[in-house]
């Protein structure tokens, strides 16, 4: 599927591996939570990079302590309408710290990614968007009233300097 | 949110309804496969013949809006549990007969 | 009012644009219908049973005159002559083209409007005290934190594809006008010597499955709301039901989890926000916003005018109109002037072009420039001399807007129902007319005083029938129209769901049986000043539900 990344398309070298195991790839994996935090020694020991998909369910918080030694964090949407993915992306970036890349994984439509932009999202797999599409939709609003995980300032305080 | 509609057994005569998608107003489909806003003029269906014209009515989704089947009698007229809900849609609502298409509820 | 800066004016045009692209991609196929649904709800537009429906958003029911000339405009232009005010002080435009929904909203963005966020799973237009800067029981004017909430929920990233919709209430004043218990969240301004803070109640609401809201917490001073609200909203977005949309309002989540523990949930959350993830809200901004809502400068005038008083000695009908539909102001020799919606016979929160016309026309010149939308569907001007009070009379009589009957039994909340929504199961509008002839004489409301009368139809309650004193809710019985009956239900700080009298009643017994539930209440009154409600607390259901359901034991 096609990856967009800080705005361009980018190759897709990822592999999610739903079981844990993973076996002899030269490429970098990610694991659900649970497969995680049940194998996280075997996997972290492992020479290529590693990240974790997030359901909508799971609790951001529980990767609090391995944030810096994961490249990747997925966040899955099964359907574009459960908006728990926003919440999650903003606990990383904003709770957490998280600096790695964050990516919106499965049901991901173009007039959802400002949206997921604002919340911390750097990285979308979609299977429609094109690379013109994304900018656009990423362009469509120049000015934001609350503060998120974009780092935009919010219209209250531009107000005010 | 949209009501729950019955599902009628394959040989209930039936039409199809949808909404013209430019415009919003209601529409129904006619014997010979398009669209009109006159509810003398839809078409009358029934089993697969039916199920083939709603599957066509789906893929020109464009045009119109979420097309279904509604209950009618074998010469068109709106029946079953939904025809107090499907004579407003054809005649328009009761409160202003000025708007109304057809004839009076 | 609030006047749009530079930012607000660029991303409510941003909007504009946004939303006209969206259409074209729905109009050339690219857009199917399931994706474009929630795209267009969250712009308030509707496919209703014969149409597009916009939504506009008033926000706090205040509007300009300018305003309401230009959603008259937009009636005539592009609807049929007429506008519909709802429960939420927004109004409808029930036969727009989608086509032409992006040149509506570029016509009302010029007069600083807009649809964002008047439907949709995300924060609804925030609703407030329609007496709000005039009424002389609040502690200060709730409107510059309803605008304050109203800017920061507007487009929020994390909160657009919540659970379900999401509806924010705020009142400062003592006497609950805007319904804050029968909302998610529900805001009461308190003060604490000089310090100004937030009463939060979570979790009220309407629909199958009604709530009286849990108060959460007494004083959130009012630099820490928006965190607050963002706390809460957090706690919902994350843990809200999405498995059933029947349980997917927040008071599912509240009353499954307990009160005490959806509490500390939020406390949690609250107390975990870092510095950064705070909501910075400069004093400067918080100053801003309430220099807008500077009182009118209303000129010192006796509180006794001798031209109102004449005026009514020589006119019974403009006497009766006065004292039920006006209302105090704080400030003397003036009040607050209910415009009602409700003529016997017509449609509930209805205005025509030319009406919108009418009462932009007499804010203009008797109101310092002031409309309100109520939630009960009327229109108020709240800031009118009484010496101007019987000319303003005279031309609201004139143009059909002069029913006196606020809060009367003919002034009822009424949903569109059956005849325009497609969700409904039965026809609200005329068993609601129905019920106002039997109850149309003036003299004959007027003496059964305050009775709020409500109705759905269907169980999403968009009537508010559960909080009516009266409610009539509307069933589907094998494709006939059945009404079921509620009695005690109120709104207000003693807000109560009412309770189901027994079963339903078919369209042409409401209004007989309703008669008869009337005049038993004028029974067992103590006094004329005991309202029904009153009586309802001092006795029950049972004499009520006896009078209902007198015909058929005569039977």
């Amino acid at each position: 599927m096609p990856l967009i990344r800080n705005g361009e398309e980018a190759v897709n070298t990822w592999l999610h591996v739903e079981t844990g195991e993973a076996g002899e790839t030269p490429n970098g994996i990610t694991v659900p939570l649970e497969a995680f935090l049940e194998k996280r020694d075997t996997l972290l020991a492992r020479n290529t990079p590693l990240g974790v998909r997030l359901e909508p369910d799971d609790d951001p918080c529980r990767l609090a302590g391995d944030l810096d030694r994961l490249s990747l964090i997925e966040i899955a949407f099964p359907r574009y309408t459960d908006g728990r993915g926003y919440s999650t992306a903003q606990l990383l970036r904003r709770r957490l710290g998280y600096r790695g890349e964050l990516r919106a994984v499965g049901h991901v439509l173009r007039d959802q990614l400002l949206y997921m932009h604002r919340s911390g999202f750097d990285a979308f797999e979609t299977e429609r968007a094109q690379i013109a599409c994304v900018q656009d939709a990423l362009g469509e609003f120049s000015s934001f009233y609350q503060p998120a995980a974009d780092g935009h300032r919010h219209v209250f305080a531009r107000r005010h300097t | 949110m949209t009501s729950v509609r019955p599902k009628l057994k394959p040989d209930v005569p039936k039409a199809i309804t949808a909404w013209h998608t430019a415009s919003g107003e209601v529409v129904w489909m006619t014997p010979k496969g398009d669209w009109t806003s006159n509810p003398d003029a839809l078409g009358v269906f029934t089993g697969e013949v039916a199920e083939a014209r709603l599957a066509d009515a789906r893929a020109a989704e464009g045009e119109v809006t979420d097309p279904y089947f509604m209950e009618v009698s074998e010469t068109g007229e709106i029946r079953g549990r939904e025809t107090l809900r499907e004579t407003i849609r054809a005649q328009g609502p009761t409160t202003h007969p000025e708007f109304a298409k057809g004839e009076a509820l | 009012m609030y006047r749009y800066d530079e930012f607000d004016a660029q991303i409510v045009h941003d909007r504009v644009k946004q939303f006209r692209g969206q259409v074209a991609r729905r109009l050339s196929g690219e857009l199917k219908e399931d994706e474009f649904k929630p795209l267009r709800l969250q712009n308030g537009v509707y496919l209703q049973l014969h149409a597009y429906m916009l939504r506009v958003a008033i926000p706090y029911g205040q509007l300009s005159p300018r305003q309401l000339r230009r959603l008259a405009h937009v009636a005539r232009e592009y609807d049929r002559g007429y506008g519909h005010f709802t429960t939420r002080q927004n109004i409808q435009f029930n036969w727009v083209a989608l086509k032409d929904i992006p040149d509506v909203l570029e016509t009302l963005a010029e007069v600083e409007m807009h649809a964002i966020q008047t439907s949709g799973n995300c924060i609804r237009n925030v609703t407030s005290d329609h007496f709000a800067g005039a009424t002389a029981d609040e502690v200060m004017d709730p409107r510059p934190w309803c605008e304050i909430i109203r800017q920061w929920s507007t487009f929020h990233p994390e909160f657009a594809y919540l659970p379900r919709k999401f509806k924010i209430a705020v009142t400062a004043a003592e006497h609950d006008r805007a319904a804050i218990r029968v909302h998610d969240i529900g805001l009461h301004i308190r003060r604490r010597g000089e310090a100004v803070g937030f009463e939060v109640h979570v979790g009220g609401g309407q629909g199958r499955t009604p709530h009286i809201a849990a108060k959460v917490h007494d004083f959130v001073p009012e630099a820490e709301i928006l965190d607050y609200l963002e706390a809460i909203m957090r706690v919902y977005n994350r843990f809200g039901r999405r498995d059933n949309k029947y349980k997917a309002r927040i008071k599912i989540l509240v009353s499954e989890t307990g009160a005490e523990e959806f509490k500390r949930l939020v406390d949690e959350e609250f107390a975990a926000q870092r510095p950064d993830e705070k909501v910075e809200l400069p004093r400067a901004e918080i100053d801003r916003i309430h220099a807008y809502f500077a009182p009118p400068p209303l000129s010192g005038r006796p509180a006794r005018s001798e031209v109102f008083e004449r005026a009514k000695a020589a006119d019974a009908a403009f006497a009766s109109w006065a004292e039920v539909n006006l209302y105090p102001h704080k400030q003397s020799g003036h009040a607050c002037v209910t415009v009602s919606l409700k003529p016997v016979g017509g449609i509930a929160g209805d205005a025509t072009d030319t009406q919108m016309e009418t009462v932009a026309d007499l804010a203009e010149r008797f109101g310092h420039g002031d409309i309100r939308v109520t939630h009960a569907q009327n229109l108020v001007m709240p800031h009118v001399a009484l010496d101007d009070m019987y000319e303003v009379y005279r031309a609201l009589e004139a143009a059909g807007l002069a029913s006196a009957n606020e809060s009367l039994i003919t002034d009822m909340i009424v949903c569109p129902g059956l005849d325009y929504c497609n969700l409904a199961n039965a026809r609200s509008i005329p068993v609601g007319q129905a019920i106002q002839r039997e109850f149309a004489s003036v003299e004959d409301q007027r003496d059964i005083g305050q009775l709020h009368l409500n109705i759905s139809g269907c169980i999403n309650a968009c009537g508010h029938h559960h909080v009516g004193h009266i409610g009539v809710l509307g069933v589907d019985r094998k494709g006939e129209e059945y009404y079921q009956i509620t009695f005690g239900g109120r709104a207000d700080e003693k807000a109560a769901i009412g309770e189901i009298a027994g079963p339903a009643l078919s369209a042409e017994d409401v209004p007989p049986a309703l008669k008869r539930v009337v005049n038993r209440y004028r029974e067992l009154r103590t006094d004329p000043s005991e309202r029904f409600i009153d009586v309802y607390a001092r006795t029950g259901l049972e004499p009520f539900k006896e009078a209902l359901y007198a015909a058929d034991q005569e039977r």
